[in-house]
Protein backbone atom coordinates (compact mmCIF):
# COMPACT_ATOMS: atom_id res chain seq x y z
CA UNK A 1 0.00 0.00 0.00
CA UNK A 2 0.92 3.02 -0.74
CA UNK A 3 2.63 5.91 1.86
CA UNK A 4 0.11 8.65 2.00
CA UNK A 5 1.52 12.30 2.94
CA UNK A 6 -0.53 14.66 3.08
CA UNK A 7 0.79 18.15 3.77
CA UNK A 8 -0.97 20.70 5.16
CA UNK A 9 -0.27 24.26 6.88
CA UNK A 10 -3.34 26.58 7.67
CA UNK A 11 -2.20 29.70 6.32
CA UNK A 12 -1.45 30.26 2.86
CA UNK A 13 1.62 30.75 1.24
CA UNK A 14 3.48 28.36 4.19
CA UNK A 15 4.76 26.24 1.42
CA UNK A 16 2.90 23.71 1.04
CA UNK A 17 3.06 23.23 -2.72
CA UNK A 18 6.57 24.07 -2.44
CA UNK A 19 7.17 21.13 0.20
CA UNK A 20 5.12 18.82 -1.72
CA UNK A 21 6.79 19.31 -5.09
CA UNK A 22 10.59 19.39 -3.99
CA UNK A 23 9.80 15.89 -1.85
CA UNK A 24 7.80 14.19 -4.99
CA UNK A 25 11.10 15.41 -6.83
CA UNK A 26 13.38 13.37 -4.33
CA UNK A 27 11.53 10.52 -3.51
CA UNK A 28 10.95 10.16 -7.45
CA UNK A 29 14.84 10.93 -7.64
CA UNK A 30 15.54 7.99 -5.75
CA UNK A 31 13.58 5.87 -7.60
CA UNK A 32 10.28 5.70 -6.07
CA UNK A 33 7.26 6.05 -7.76
CA UNK A 34 5.37 8.76 -6.39
CA UNK A 35 2.38 10.55 -7.59
CA UNK A 36 1.85 14.40 -6.90
CA UNK A 37 -2.06 14.90 -6.14
CA UNK A 38 -3.43 18.78 -5.75
CA UNK A 39 -6.31 18.78 -3.62
CA UNK A 40 -5.94 22.64 -2.83
CA UNK A 41 -9.39 22.53 -4.56
CA UNK A 42 -9.78 25.81 -6.15
CA UNK A 43 -6.43 27.40 -5.79
CA UNK A 44 -4.67 24.38 -7.37
CA UNK A 45 -1.20 25.70 -9.04
CA UNK A 46 1.07 22.54 -7.92
CA UNK A 47 1.33 21.78 -11.70
CA UNK A 48 3.52 25.09 -12.29
CA UNK A 49 6.06 23.83 -9.74
CA UNK A 50 6.42 20.39 -11.53
CA UNK A 51 6.92 21.58 -15.13
CA UNK A 52 3.33 20.76 -16.70
CA UNK A 53 1.81 24.38 -17.46
CA UNK A 54 -0.80 22.92 -19.37
CA UNK A 55 -2.52 19.82 -17.88
CA UNK A 56 -4.99 18.19 -20.23
CA UNK A 57 -6.86 16.01 -17.81
CA UNK A 58 -7.40 17.23 -13.86
CA UNK A 59 -9.12 15.80 -11.18
CA UNK A 60 -12.49 17.14 -11.44
CA UNK A 61 -12.81 15.35 -14.34
CA UNK A 62 -13.03 12.31 -12.16
CA UNK A 63 -15.47 14.35 -8.99
CA UNK A 64 -17.87 15.11 -12.96
CA UNK A 65 -17.37 11.63 -14.07
CA UNK A 66 -15.87 12.67 -17.02
CA UNK A 67 -13.07 10.15 -16.31
CA UNK A 68 -14.80 7.24 -14.16
CA UNK A 69 -11.05 6.18 -13.00
CA UNK A 70 -9.24 8.16 -10.86
CA UNK A 71 -5.80 6.39 -12.24
CA UNK A 72 -7.13 7.72 -15.70
CA UNK A 73 -6.47 11.29 -14.61
CA UNK A 74 -2.55 10.78 -13.72
CA UNK A 75 -0.42 13.04 -15.77
CA UNK A 76 3.62 11.79 -16.66
CA UNK A 77 5.54 15.02 -15.55
CA UNK A 78 9.36 15.82 -16.67
CA UNK A 79 10.75 13.70 -14.33
CA UNK A 80 10.61 9.80 -14.68
CA UNK A 81 9.01 8.35 -11.28
CA UNK A 82 7.08 12.01 -10.86
CA UNK A 83 3.31 11.68 -11.77
CA UNK A 84 0.57 14.22 -11.23
CA UNK A 85 -3.36 15.10 -10.66
CA UNK A 86 -3.29 18.18 -11.60
CA UNK A 87 -6.15 20.63 -10.23
CA UNK A 88 -5.68 23.12 -13.02
CA UNK A 89 -8.51 23.55 -14.72
CA UNK A 90 -10.94 22.38 -12.06
CA UNK A 91 -14.52 23.33 -12.30
CA UNK A 92 -14.99 27.09 -10.48
CA UNK A 93 -17.46 25.39 -8.33
CA UNK A 94 -14.82 22.36 -6.91
CA UNK A 95 -13.92 24.40 -3.52
CA UNK A 96 -17.41 22.94 -2.80
CA UNK A 97 -16.86 19.31 -3.27
CA UNK A 98 -19.90 17.38 -1.52
CA UNK A 99 -19.57 14.80 1.50
CA UNK A 100 -20.13 11.87 -0.86
CA UNK A 101 -17.82 13.01 -3.57
CA UNK A 102 -14.91 13.05 -0.91
CA UNK A 103 -15.10 10.19 0.03
CA UNK A 104 -15.04 8.50 -3.26
CA UNK A 105 -12.31 10.60 -4.07
CA UNK A 106 -10.35 8.80 -0.50
CA UNK A 107 -11.52 5.32 -1.48
CA UNK A 108 -10.17 6.17 -4.91
CA UNK A 109 -7.05 7.22 -3.72
CA UNK A 110 -6.57 4.42 -1.29
CA UNK A 111 -6.30 2.11 -4.09
CA UNK A 112 -3.69 3.82 -6.41
CA UNK A 113 -0.56 1.84 -6.98
CA UNK A 114 2.28 3.88 -5.99
CA UNK A 115 4.98 4.18 -3.54
CA UNK A 116 4.54 7.35 -2.12
CA UNK A 117 1.20 9.91 -2.49
CA UNK A 118 1.71 13.40 -1.37
CA UNK A 119 -1.68 15.52 -1.13
CA UNK A 120 -1.17 18.82 -1.19
CA UNK A 121 -3.84 20.45 0.43
CA UNK A 122 -5.68 24.18 0.77
CA UNK A 123 -5.58 26.55 3.08
CA UNK A 124 -8.44 27.07 5.54
CA UNK A 125 -9.81 24.60 7.84
CA UNK A 126 -12.97 23.15 5.79
CA UNK A 127 -13.67 19.76 6.40
CA UNK A 128 -12.54 18.84 2.92
CA UNK A 129 -9.43 19.95 3.78
CA UNK A 130 -9.40 18.30 7.60
CA UNK A 131 -11.03 14.99 5.86
CA UNK A 132 -8.07 14.68 3.64
CA UNK A 133 -5.25 15.65 5.85
CA UNK A 134 -7.01 12.92 7.78
CA UNK A 135 -6.82 10.45 5.40
CA UNK A 136 -3.51 8.94 6.84
CA UNK A 137 -1.55 9.05 9.73
CA UNK A 138 1.16 10.53 8.40
CA UNK A 139 0.23 14.01 8.01
CA UNK A 140 2.85 17.15 7.68
CA UNK A 141 2.12 20.22 9.21
CA UNK A 142 4.21 23.45 7.49
CA UNK A 143 4.42 26.64 8.93
CA UNK A 144 6.78 29.79 8.87
CA UNK A 145 7.89 31.74 11.89
CA UNK A 146 5.63 34.35 11.84
CA UNK A 147 2.81 34.87 13.91
CA UNK A 148 0.10 34.90 11.44
CA UNK A 149 1.49 31.45 10.12
CA UNK A 150 1.12 30.05 13.58
CA UNK A 151 -1.94 30.96 14.78
CA UNK A 152 -3.45 29.51 11.47
CA UNK A 153 -1.26 26.09 11.73
CA UNK A 154 -2.72 25.75 15.60
CA UNK A 155 -6.05 26.37 14.32
CA UNK A 156 -5.61 23.70 11.87
CA UNK A 157 -4.56 21.29 14.62
CA UNK A 158 -6.97 21.57 16.60
CA UNK A 159 -9.40 21.79 14.01
CA UNK A 160 -8.60 18.40 13.19
CA UNK A 161 -8.35 16.76 16.97
CA UNK A 162 -11.96 18.26 16.99
CA UNK A 163 -13.04 16.40 13.68
CA UNK A 164 -11.33 13.46 14.66
CA UNK A 165 -13.49 13.27 18.23
CA UNK A 166 -16.26 14.13 16.03
CA UNK A 167 -15.90 10.86 14.06
CA UNK A 168 -16.57 8.66 17.27
CA UNK A 169 -19.80 10.07 18.23
CA UNK A 170 -23.70 10.70 16.91
CA UNK A 171 -24.34 14.59 16.08
CA UNK A 172 -27.06 14.51 19.07
CA UNK A 173 -24.36 12.97 21.78
CA UNK A 174 -22.01 15.03 20.26
CA UNK A 175 -24.03 18.51 20.95
CA UNK A 176 -24.53 17.13 24.28
CA UNK A 177 -21.09 17.50 25.10
CA UNK A 178 -20.35 20.65 23.49
CA UNK A 179 -23.03 22.00 25.70
CA UNK A 180 -21.34 20.24 28.80
CA UNK A 181 -17.93 22.19 27.45
CA UNK A 182 -19.63 24.84 27.37
CA UNK A 183 -20.94 24.79 31.07
CA UNK A 184 -17.81 23.99 32.76
CA UNK A 185 -15.30 25.89 31.33
CA UNK A 186 -17.24 28.92 30.05
CA UNK A 187 -18.41 29.81 26.57
CA UNK A 188 -15.09 29.96 23.81
CA UNK A 189 -14.54 26.72 25.23
CA UNK A 190 -16.46 24.10 23.49
CA UNK A 191 -13.88 25.48 20.61
CA UNK A 192 -10.83 23.77 22.22
CA UNK A 193 -10.91 19.74 21.89
CA UNK A 194 -8.79 19.75 25.11
CA UNK A 195 -11.32 20.65 26.94
CA UNK A 196 -14.22 18.54 25.20
CA UNK A 197 -11.98 15.52 25.76
CA UNK A 198 -11.45 15.82 29.05
CA UNK A 199 -15.21 15.91 29.58
CA UNK A 200 -15.26 12.90 27.17
CA UNK A 201 -12.44 11.12 29.24
CA UNK A 202 -15.69 11.74 32.10
CA UNK A 203 -18.28 10.85 30.56
CA UNK A 204 -17.48 8.09 27.79
CA UNK A 205 -14.18 6.37 29.15
CA UNK A 206 -14.15 3.70 26.85
CA UNK A 207 -14.31 6.14 24.11
CA UNK A 208 -11.94 7.81 25.53
CA UNK A 209 -9.59 5.37 25.87
CA UNK A 210 -10.28 4.65 22.11
CA UNK A 211 -9.78 8.15 20.92
CA UNK A 212 -6.66 8.19 22.98
CA UNK A 213 -5.78 4.94 21.59
CA UNK A 214 -6.39 6.53 17.90
CA UNK A 215 -4.18 9.81 18.55
CA UNK A 216 -1.48 7.66 19.77
CA UNK A 217 -1.29 5.64 16.44
CA UNK A 218 -0.65 8.75 14.48
CA UNK A 219 2.61 10.35 13.61
CA UNK A 220 2.28 14.12 12.85
CA UNK A 221 5.24 16.20 11.45
CA UNK A 222 5.72 19.42 11.53
CA UNK A 223 8.24 21.76 9.24
CA UNK A 224 9.01 25.31 9.55
CA UNK A 225 9.61 27.15 6.50
CA UNK A 226 11.35 30.25 5.60
CA UNK A 227 13.92 30.24 8.84
CA UNK A 228 16.04 32.97 8.46
CA UNK A 229 18.95 33.87 10.20
CA UNK A 230 18.03 35.81 13.01
CA UNK A 231 14.52 33.66 13.54
CA UNK A 232 14.51 31.07 16.92
CA UNK A 233 15.94 27.59 15.81
CA UNK A 234 14.45 26.03 18.49
CA UNK A 235 11.02 27.70 17.76
CA UNK A 236 9.95 24.04 16.10
CA UNK A 237 10.57 22.11 19.31
CA UNK A 238 8.80 24.55 21.52
CA UNK A 239 5.49 24.53 19.04
CA UNK A 240 5.66 20.40 19.38
CA UNK A 241 6.37 20.62 22.99
CA UNK A 242 3.30 23.03 23.34
CA UNK A 243 1.06 20.60 21.31
CA UNK A 244 2.26 17.80 23.42
CA UNK A 245 2.04 19.22 26.62
CA UNK A 246 -1.89 20.98 26.22
CA UNK A 247 -3.45 19.35 23.67
CA UNK A 248 -2.27 16.19 24.06
CA UNK A 249 -1.03 15.13 20.45
CA UNK A 250 2.39 13.95 19.14
CA UNK A 251 3.56 16.17 16.31
CA UNK A 252 7.53 15.26 15.27
CA UNK A 253 9.78 18.26 14.60
CA UNK A 254 11.31 17.30 11.89
CA UNK A 255 13.44 20.54 10.96
CA UNK A 256 13.98 23.80 9.45
CA UNK A 257 13.63 25.25 5.69
CA UNK A 258 16.25 28.03 5.30
CA UNK A 259 14.77 31.19 3.92
CA UNK A 260 15.90 31.18 0.39
CA UNK A 261 15.28 34.08 -2.09
CA UNK A 262 16.53 31.20 -4.80
CA UNK A 263 13.25 30.09 -4.27
CA UNK A 264 11.21 32.73 -5.75
CA UNK A 265 13.48 32.75 -8.42
CA UNK A 266 13.30 29.41 -9.32
CA UNK A 267 9.07 29.61 -9.06
CA UNK A 268 9.23 32.43 -11.28
CA UNK A 269 10.97 30.54 -14.40
CA UNK A 270 8.90 27.67 -13.46
CA UNK A 271 11.38 25.39 -12.97
CA UNK A 272 12.24 23.05 -10.31
CA UNK A 273 14.19 24.57 -7.97
CA UNK A 274 16.13 21.70 -6.65
CA UNK A 275 17.19 20.87 -10.00
CA UNK A 276 18.34 24.65 -10.58
CA UNK A 277 19.56 25.32 -7.45
CA UNK A 278 21.09 22.36 -5.76
CA UNK A 279 23.52 23.72 -3.49
CA UNK A 280 22.02 26.30 -1.79
CA UNK A 281 20.77 25.93 2.06
CA UNK A 282 17.09 25.44 1.47
CA UNK A 283 17.64 22.46 -0.95
CA UNK A 284 19.99 21.12 1.11
CA UNK A 285 17.64 21.40 4.39
CA UNK A 286 14.67 19.52 1.89
CA UNK A 287 17.71 16.49 1.13
CA UNK A 288 18.17 16.09 4.96
CA UNK A 289 14.22 16.43 5.69
CA UNK A 290 13.55 13.86 3.02
CA UNK A 291 16.18 11.58 3.90
CA UNK A 292 14.90 11.99 8.40
CA UNK A 293 11.01 11.20 6.42
CA UNK A 294 11.56 8.25 4.14
CA UNK A 295 12.46 6.00 7.06
CA UNK A 296 9.49 7.14 9.04
CA UNK A 297 6.43 3.81 8.10
CA UNK A 298 3.96 2.71 10.12
CA UNK A 299 0.59 2.06 9.27
CA UNK A 300 -0.26 4.36 6.55
CA UNK A 301 -3.74 4.26 5.65
CA UNK A 302 -6.98 5.32 7.92
CA UNK A 303 -9.47 1.96 7.43
CA UNK A 304 -12.09 3.27 7.77
CA UNK A 305 -12.35 4.71 3.64
CA UNK A 306 -11.74 1.71 2.22
CA UNK B 1 -5.30 15.84 26.68
CA UNK B 2 -3.45 13.81 29.60
CA UNK B 3 -3.83 16.35 32.40
CA UNK B 4 -4.85 19.96 32.82
CA UNK B 5 -1.75 22.10 33.17
CA UNK B 6 -2.62 23.40 36.69
CA UNK B 7 -3.35 19.40 37.50
CA UNK B 8 0.39 18.62 36.73
CA UNK B 9 2.83 18.16 39.65
CA UNK B 10 5.89 21.04 39.54
CA UNK B 11 8.91 18.73 38.23
CA UNK B 12 5.90 17.89 35.21
CA UNK B 13 5.74 21.62 34.91
CA UNK B 14 9.00 22.46 34.40
CA UNK B 15 9.69 19.33 32.62
CA UNK B 16 12.64 17.99 35.01
CA UNK B 17 12.96 15.20 36.94
CA UNK B 18 13.12 15.36 40.40
CA UNK B 19 16.53 15.07 41.23
CA UNK B 20 17.00 18.15 39.37
CA UNK B 21 19.92 20.52 40.91
CA UNK B 22 18.93 24.29 41.10
CA UNK B 23 20.81 25.19 37.69
CA UNK B 24 18.61 22.57 36.10
CA UNK B 25 15.11 23.73 37.31
CA UNK B 26 16.57 27.47 36.59
CA UNK B 27 17.21 26.98 33.11
CA UNK B 28 14.28 24.75 32.72
CA UNK B 29 12.27 27.89 34.33
CA UNK B 30 13.76 30.16 31.67
CA UNK B 31 12.75 27.82 28.79
CA UNK B 32 9.33 27.28 30.11
CA UNK B 33 9.41 31.19 30.58
CA UNK B 34 10.45 31.49 26.22
CA UNK B 35 7.25 29.18 25.48
CA UNK B 36 4.62 30.69 27.48
CA UNK B 37 5.48 34.57 28.24
CA UNK B 38 2.93 36.85 26.44
CA UNK B 39 5.27 37.83 23.80
CA UNK B 40 6.69 34.13 22.71
CA UNK B 41 6.43 33.07 18.99
CA UNK B 42 5.70 29.61 19.91
CA UNK B 43 2.57 29.79 21.93
CA UNK B 44 0.79 33.01 20.10
CA UNK B 45 -3.05 32.45 19.89
CA UNK B 46 -2.60 29.17 21.80
CA UNK B 47 -4.26 30.26 24.47
CA UNK B 48 -6.35 33.13 25.81
CA UNK B 49 -4.78 35.81 28.30
CA UNK B 50 -6.32 34.71 31.06
CA UNK B 51 -4.95 31.26 30.57
CA UNK B 52 -1.63 32.38 29.72
CA UNK B 53 -1.73 34.53 32.99
CA UNK B 54 -2.59 31.52 35.14
CA UNK B 55 -0.07 28.95 33.38
CA UNK B 56 2.98 31.76 34.08
CA UNK B 57 1.47 32.43 37.55
CA UNK B 58 1.77 28.48 38.04
CA UNK B 59 5.22 28.40 36.82
CA UNK B 60 6.44 30.92 38.81
CA UNK B 61 4.83 29.11 41.83
CA UNK B 62 6.59 25.92 40.73
CA UNK B 63 10.00 27.54 39.98
CA UNK B 64 10.32 29.87 43.54
CA UNK B 65 8.97 26.62 45.46
CA UNK B 66 11.53 23.96 44.02
CA UNK B 67 14.38 26.49 44.18
CA UNK B 68 14.26 26.80 48.04
CA UNK B 69 15.38 24.01 49.41
CA UNK B 70 13.67 24.25 52.34
CA UNK B 71 10.34 24.30 50.53
CA UNK B 72 11.18 21.75 47.88
CA UNK B 73 12.06 19.45 50.76
CA UNK B 74 8.50 19.71 52.46
CA UNK B 75 6.80 19.77 48.61
CA UNK B 76 9.11 15.96 47.99
CA UNK B 77 7.62 15.14 50.97
CA UNK B 78 4.22 15.62 50.03
CA UNK B 79 4.81 14.30 46.83
CA UNK B 80 6.05 10.99 48.00
CA UNK B 81 3.00 10.71 50.42
CA UNK B 82 0.79 10.92 47.71
CA UNK B 83 2.91 8.00 46.12
CA UNK B 84 3.60 10.47 42.68
CA UNK B 85 7.13 10.11 43.25
CA UNK B 86 9.53 7.91 44.34
CA UNK B 87 11.77 8.39 47.81
CA UNK B 88 14.65 6.84 45.38
CA UNK B 89 14.30 8.74 42.53
CA UNK B 90 14.18 11.82 44.48
CA UNK B 91 18.06 11.60 45.79
CA UNK B 92 19.69 9.47 42.82
CA UNK B 93 23.33 9.62 42.35
CA UNK B 94 24.84 12.27 43.77
CA UNK B 95 25.46 14.33 40.34
CA UNK B 96 29.13 16.10 38.95
CA UNK B 97 29.61 19.64 38.61
CA UNK B 98 27.04 20.80 35.43
CA UNK B 99 29.19 23.38 33.49
CA UNK B 100 27.31 26.94 33.07
CA UNK B 101 27.98 27.08 29.74
CA UNK B 102 26.76 24.01 27.37
CA UNK B 103 29.98 23.15 25.26
CA UNK B 104 28.46 20.47 23.16
CA UNK B 105 25.46 22.64 22.53
CA UNK B 106 24.97 22.95 18.53
CA UNK B 107 23.67 26.03 16.76
CA UNK B 108 21.62 24.92 13.53
CA UNK B 109 23.73 23.58 11.64
CA UNK B 110 21.21 22.55 8.82
CA UNK B 111 22.32 23.20 5.60
CA UNK B 112 25.75 23.79 6.03
CA UNK B 113 28.16 21.48 5.23
CA UNK B 114 30.93 21.95 7.67
CA UNK B 115 34.19 20.29 7.34
CA UNK B 116 35.74 19.17 10.50
CA UNK B 117 39.25 21.01 10.44
CA UNK B 118 40.73 18.68 12.84
CA UNK B 119 39.48 15.76 11.08
CA UNK B 120 41.13 16.94 7.89
CA UNK B 121 44.28 18.47 9.64
CA UNK B 122 45.24 14.52 10.69
CA UNK B 123 44.05 13.08 7.18
CA UNK B 124 46.04 15.77 5.52
CA UNK B 125 49.49 14.99 7.52
CA UNK B 126 49.04 11.09 7.45
CA UNK B 127 48.16 10.39 4.12
CA UNK B 128 51.49 9.17 2.09
CA UNK B 129 49.84 10.22 -1.08
CA UNK B 130 49.25 13.74 -0.73
CA UNK B 131 52.69 14.15 1.29
CA UNK B 132 53.84 12.77 -2.40
CA UNK B 133 52.00 15.16 -4.39
CA UNK B 134 53.00 18.34 -1.86
CA UNK B 135 56.42 17.81 -2.01
CA UNK B 136 56.15 18.29 -5.83
CA UNK B 137 58.06 21.06 -7.26
CA UNK B 138 54.85 21.79 -9.43
CA UNK B 139 51.46 21.68 -8.01
CA UNK B 140 48.57 21.40 -10.57
CA UNK B 141 45.09 21.35 -11.35
CA UNK B 142 45.01 18.04 -11.13
CA UNK B 143 47.21 17.52 -8.17
CA UNK B 144 44.90 20.12 -6.22
CA UNK B 145 41.75 17.39 -7.03
CA UNK B 146 44.03 14.60 -6.40
CA UNK B 147 44.33 15.86 -2.54
CA UNK B 148 40.40 17.01 -2.48
CA UNK B 149 39.38 13.30 -3.28
CA UNK B 150 42.36 11.50 -0.96
CA UNK B 151 40.31 14.24 1.96
CA UNK B 152 37.00 12.60 0.68
CA UNK B 153 35.71 16.29 0.49
CA UNK B 154 33.22 16.99 -2.04
CA UNK B 155 33.88 20.04 -4.81
CA UNK B 156 30.04 21.35 -3.91
CA UNK B 157 31.47 21.66 -0.26
CA UNK B 158 34.16 23.53 -1.09
CA UNK B 159 31.74 25.96 -3.15
CA UNK B 160 29.76 26.51 -0.53
CA UNK B 161 32.75 27.07 2.35
CA UNK B 162 34.34 29.60 -0.23
CA UNK B 163 32.10 31.05 -1.95
CA UNK B 164 34.45 30.64 -5.31
CA UNK B 165 31.95 29.91 -8.31
CA UNK B 166 31.96 26.21 -9.05
CA UNK B 167 32.98 26.25 -12.67
CA UNK B 168 36.14 27.56 -11.75
CA UNK B 169 36.33 25.41 -8.90
CA UNK B 170 35.90 22.84 -11.77
CA UNK B 171 38.24 24.89 -14.50
CA UNK B 172 41.04 24.70 -11.70
CA UNK B 173 40.97 21.26 -11.14
CA UNK B 174 40.66 20.30 -14.81
CA UNK B 175 43.41 22.82 -15.44
CA UNK B 176 41.39 24.67 -18.08
CA UNK B 177 43.20 27.97 -18.98
CA UNK B 178 39.96 29.55 -20.55
CA UNK B 179 38.05 29.18 -17.91
CA UNK B 180 40.06 30.62 -14.83
CA UNK B 181 40.21 33.99 -13.99
CA UNK B 182 42.52 36.70 -13.86
CA UNK B 183 45.99 35.68 -11.75
CA UNK B 184 45.29 37.76 -8.99
CA UNK B 185 42.33 36.37 -8.28
CA UNK B 186 43.28 32.83 -8.99
CA UNK B 187 45.61 33.12 -6.54
CA UNK B 188 43.55 33.86 -3.89
CA UNK B 189 41.12 31.12 -4.85
CA UNK B 190 44.05 28.59 -4.58
CA UNK B 191 44.51 29.50 -1.24
CA UNK B 192 41.15 29.49 -0.19
CA UNK B 193 40.53 26.31 -1.66
CA UNK B 194 43.90 25.23 0.23
CA UNK B 195 42.77 26.65 3.64
CA UNK B 196 39.42 24.96 3.19
CA UNK B 197 41.32 21.51 3.11
CA UNK B 198 42.56 22.43 5.87
CA UNK B 199 46.49 22.43 3.87
CA UNK B 200 49.29 24.32 5.00
CA UNK B 201 51.34 26.65 4.27
CA UNK B 202 48.74 28.13 1.82
CA UNK B 203 50.87 30.56 0.40
CA UNK B 204 53.55 28.53 -0.80
CA UNK B 205 51.87 25.94 -2.31
CA UNK B 206 49.43 28.66 -4.12
CA UNK B 207 52.95 30.20 -5.36
CA UNK B 208 54.16 27.32 -6.80
CA UNK B 209 51.05 26.60 -8.21
CA UNK B 210 51.00 30.20 -9.95
CA UNK B 211 54.53 29.47 -11.11
CA UNK B 212 53.43 26.55 -12.52
CA UNK B 213 51.22 27.60 -14.43
CA UNK B 214 53.05 30.62 -15.58
CA UNK B 215 55.69 28.48 -17.10
CA UNK B 216 52.63 26.74 -19.22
Amino acid sequence: MAHIWPIGGGKGGSGKSFLASSLGRLLAKSGKKTLLIDLDLGAANLHTMVGVPYPEKCFSDFVTKKIPVLEDTVLGTPFPNLFLISGAHDNLDIANLPYDKKIKTLRAIAKLQYEYILLDLGAGTAFNTLDFFLASRNGIFITTPEPTSIENVYRLMRAIYFRRIRHYFSATDFKALEKKARQQSGDDSFNKPEHIISIVKKEYPEKYMLIKKDFNSFCFKLILNQLRKQDNTDLGMQICKIIKKHLGINVIFTGNIAYDEHVHDAICQRVCFLDRYPHTRAANDLRELNSKMSDSLGEQLMLNYL
Amino acid sequence: MEKDFAQLNYYEMLDIKPDATALEIRSAYNSALQIYQSDSLASYSFFSPKERKEIITLLEKAYFTLINEKEKESYDNELIRLGIIDSTEKNAAVKGPVSIFDINRQRDTSGMLKTHNAELKAKVSQNQRIREILSQQKISGADLKAIRNELGVAIENIHQETKIRIDYLNGIEENNIDKLPAAVYLKGFIKAYLKCLCIEPADEISARYMSGLARN
